[in-house]
């Protein structure tokens, strides 16, 4: 069996009196694409947010890649994001005044040295080699999230984040960008955690947690959606 | 990337920068401005001020018997170290005199004094001398004496003898008389309105005192008295005394002339010198704290329009936190766009600041004048710290933005 890239126990997120997060034991092997499903306010964006290290749990462990986060300061967890994370979001959050291959080299600025040429392949990787020089503004919406995967990919994270990255896309460009995350997780052999409304998009994974109000309710493999 | 951040940045948002560029300019400006123009108001002013008086009297030291000082001894007052602050000075020789006019007596004193001389040093620059340039406020009713045998009276000395300009008034002393035509009547306001002036020679000749003075009074630019310049010399070390004699403090001018008059004792004035340096520190403390202030309105105005730009910027800060910026790096992103703006703001300011200073000295002082070099670093160094005092606490809200918050939905 994989070693586990994700390991949690108890975790819980509070805000003031509001339980987001109930204890939580987690555990997810690397290299494996989990899907975390469940309504609105049901805890999903908070569980990615606490393993992407963007906020802090209120109690509980959680170990990622071997390191516990709870020990991180600010900045410890600014070098584990830049490091060991790659976050797609559902708005895309481009910088609108940088052009697609500025907004890639970005990431590299804040992890290492940016490199133009590494930069240019990675947005061909997603398909948009001719697209380089264009600002987000000129972009289509789903244009824009591959630039998003290009900027999630481009510093080899073992840890990729989805948060419903396909929420403000058509159905031809959800396909297109679940198939180019499926190719790409085959080459670099990264671990997804997917956030979705989405039963399609949940398909894709290999492993469904189901929360609701904060709580871990259900879990399937992708042999039993399958039964299902 | 830097410099691609930065650069996009600004062309992006021309508004906002241009609003803290602006805010740059004006402080750097302002200050620019003002202390360019403080060090040549203080020398207008103390100009100015010299007209209020002479602020040092030379008088005969006692150690020599208290008698007289000697009249070939005073062009050497322009020539000694501070002779190009030495803006003015005058002799007198006093005498007793029974005066008598239409066949009414009175005492009084008779003093002879230079009233306009022009004074020749060779090697030296003319000099106008006289009581008319170091006491411009007398109020002469008539005009000045100018021959030998005019001379002025003091108001109160006048209306006893009930002497007008145009009558005549003799003078007599112990070994001797003289006629005097009455071209002048002064009002003083002092002790000065009980006299009566004449030219220093006929009084010198009335009184068979031929070559000397009584005392002399001397109006010199001096810098304000402080706490050094009040130590005793006679006490200081020897690089002590060299700063103290270099800089222009009433005392050291004082001891400067001092030097030069044989057997004389010169000390300062001290209720017209200590007006001056009150009046000068305050007016220096006046143009501190203005151009403090300018600074601090535009401190105040770049902070606002830097946080008005970080509202607008939050998810973009958000964003590079979420990918992986820590404080320092979001910090240098935020800091070089200030100090690229401030550099620029400071050098227009300070091309500004020179202009207006330009338009302050002609229309209040009515004269040009020269920008020191050190004004340029002082409007960059100004510059920056109107940025940096700005940019604090829209930095601080900046490093505190939250990018779960901010890039939820």
């Amino acid at each position: 069996m994989a070693e586990l890239i994700i390991e949690t126990t108890n975790l819980t997120r509070n805000y003031g009196d509001i339980c987001a997060l109930k204890p939580l034991d987690l555990q997810v092997p690397e290299g494996e694409w989990l899907t975390v499903m469940g309504h609105s306010g049901s805890g999903k964006s908070t569980l990615m947010n606490l393993v992407g290290g963007l906020d802090r749990p209120s109690a509980g462990s959680l170990q990622v890649g071997g390191k516990d986060l709870l020990a991180f300061t600010e900045d410890g967890l600014a070098r584990f994001r830049r490091e060991f994370v790659g976050i797609i979001f559902q708005q895309h959050h481009l910088v609108p005044y940088l052009t697609a291959v500025e907004n890639v080299m970005l990431a590299q600025y804040f992890h290492s040295v940016p490199d133009e040429a590494e930069a240019r392949s990675s947005l061909e990787r997603v398909g948009l080699g001719h697209r380089l020089k264009n600002r987000p503004g000129e972009l289509s919406g789903g244009e824009q999230q591959r630039v998003c995967i290009a900027r999630a990919i481009i510093n080899s994270p073992k840890l990729l984040l989805g948060d419903e990255p396909t929420g403000n896309l058509d159905q031809k460009s959800t396909l297109m960008v679940m198939e180019l995350l499926k190719e790409l997780r085959a080459e670099e052999k990264f671990t997804v955690i997917m956030v979705t409304h989405n039963q399609e998009v949940a398909a894709w994974g290999d492993r469904t947690i189901y929360l609701n109000d904060g709580m871990l309710v259900r879990e399937e493999s992708r042999l039993k959606v399958a039964e299902v | 990337m830097l410099f691609r951040i930065l650069k996009n940045s600004f062309l992006k948002r021309p508004k906002a920068i241009f609003l803290i560029f602006l805010s740059i300019v004006m402080g750097s400006a302002v200050a620019t401005a003002f202390l360019g123009i403080a060090g040549e108001i203080s020398h207008k002013m103390a100009l100015e001020l010299r007209s209020y008086g002479a602020n040092i009297l030379i008088e005969p030291s006692a150690a020599e018997g208290g008698g007289f000082l000697r009249d070939e001894d005073l062009p050497k007052i322009k020539t000694v170290f501070w002779k190009y602050n030495i803006t003015g000075f005058t002799p007198y020789l006093f005498g007793i005199a029974e005066f008598s006019a239409g066949g009414r007596k009175e005492r009084g004193v008779v003093s002879g004094t230079w009233f306009t001389k022009q004074l020749e040093i060779p090697g030296e620059d003319v000099s106008i001398l006289g009581i008319k340039g170091i006491a411009p406020w007398w109020e002469v009713q008539g005009r000045w004496p100018e021959d030998a045998d005019e001379a002025m009276i003091g108001a109160a000395l006048a209306k006893r003898l009930h002497i007008a300009p145009g009558g005549e008034v003799t003078a007599h002393v112990r070994v001797g008389m003289q006629k005097f035509r009455i071209v002048g009547v002064v009002t003083t306001g002092g002790y000065e309105e009980e006299q009566l002036f004449a030219p220093l020679v006929t009084v010198q000749s009335l009184l068979q005192q031929q070559g000397k003075v009584s005392r002399v009074q001397v109006s010199a630019l001096t810098v304000p008295m402080d706490d050094f310049g009040k130590k005793d010399p006679a006490t200081m070390t020897k690089e002590e005394y060299e700063k103290w004699y270099c800089t222009a403090y009433v005392t050291s001018v004082a001891k400067n002339v001092e030097e030069v008059m044989a057997g004389s004792r010169a000390k300062p004035i001290w209720q017209i010198a200590s007006a001056e340096g009150a009046l000068l520190k305050k007016l220096n403390s006046v143009m501190l704290l203005l151009t403090i202030l300018a600074l601090g309105a535009s401190a105040t105005a770049v902070s606002t329009s830097l946080m008005a730009s970080m509202a607008e910027r939050s998810p973009e800060i958000a964003l590079m936190k979420a990918v992986g910026a820590d404080r320092f790096q979001i910090s240098a992103i935020f800091i070089g766009e200030t100090l690229i703006i401030s550099l620029a703001g400071g050098v227009v300011g300070y091309l500004l600041g020179n202009q207006l200073a330009e338009i302050i000295s002609r229309t209040v002082f009515n004269s040009t004048i020269a920008s020191p070099l050190w004004l340029f670093p002082t409007a960059i160094i100004s510059a920056l710290v109107v940025s940096i005092a700005g940019s604090i606490t829209p930095l601080r809200r900046a490093l505190l933005i939250e990018p779960v918050t901010v890039l939820k939905g």
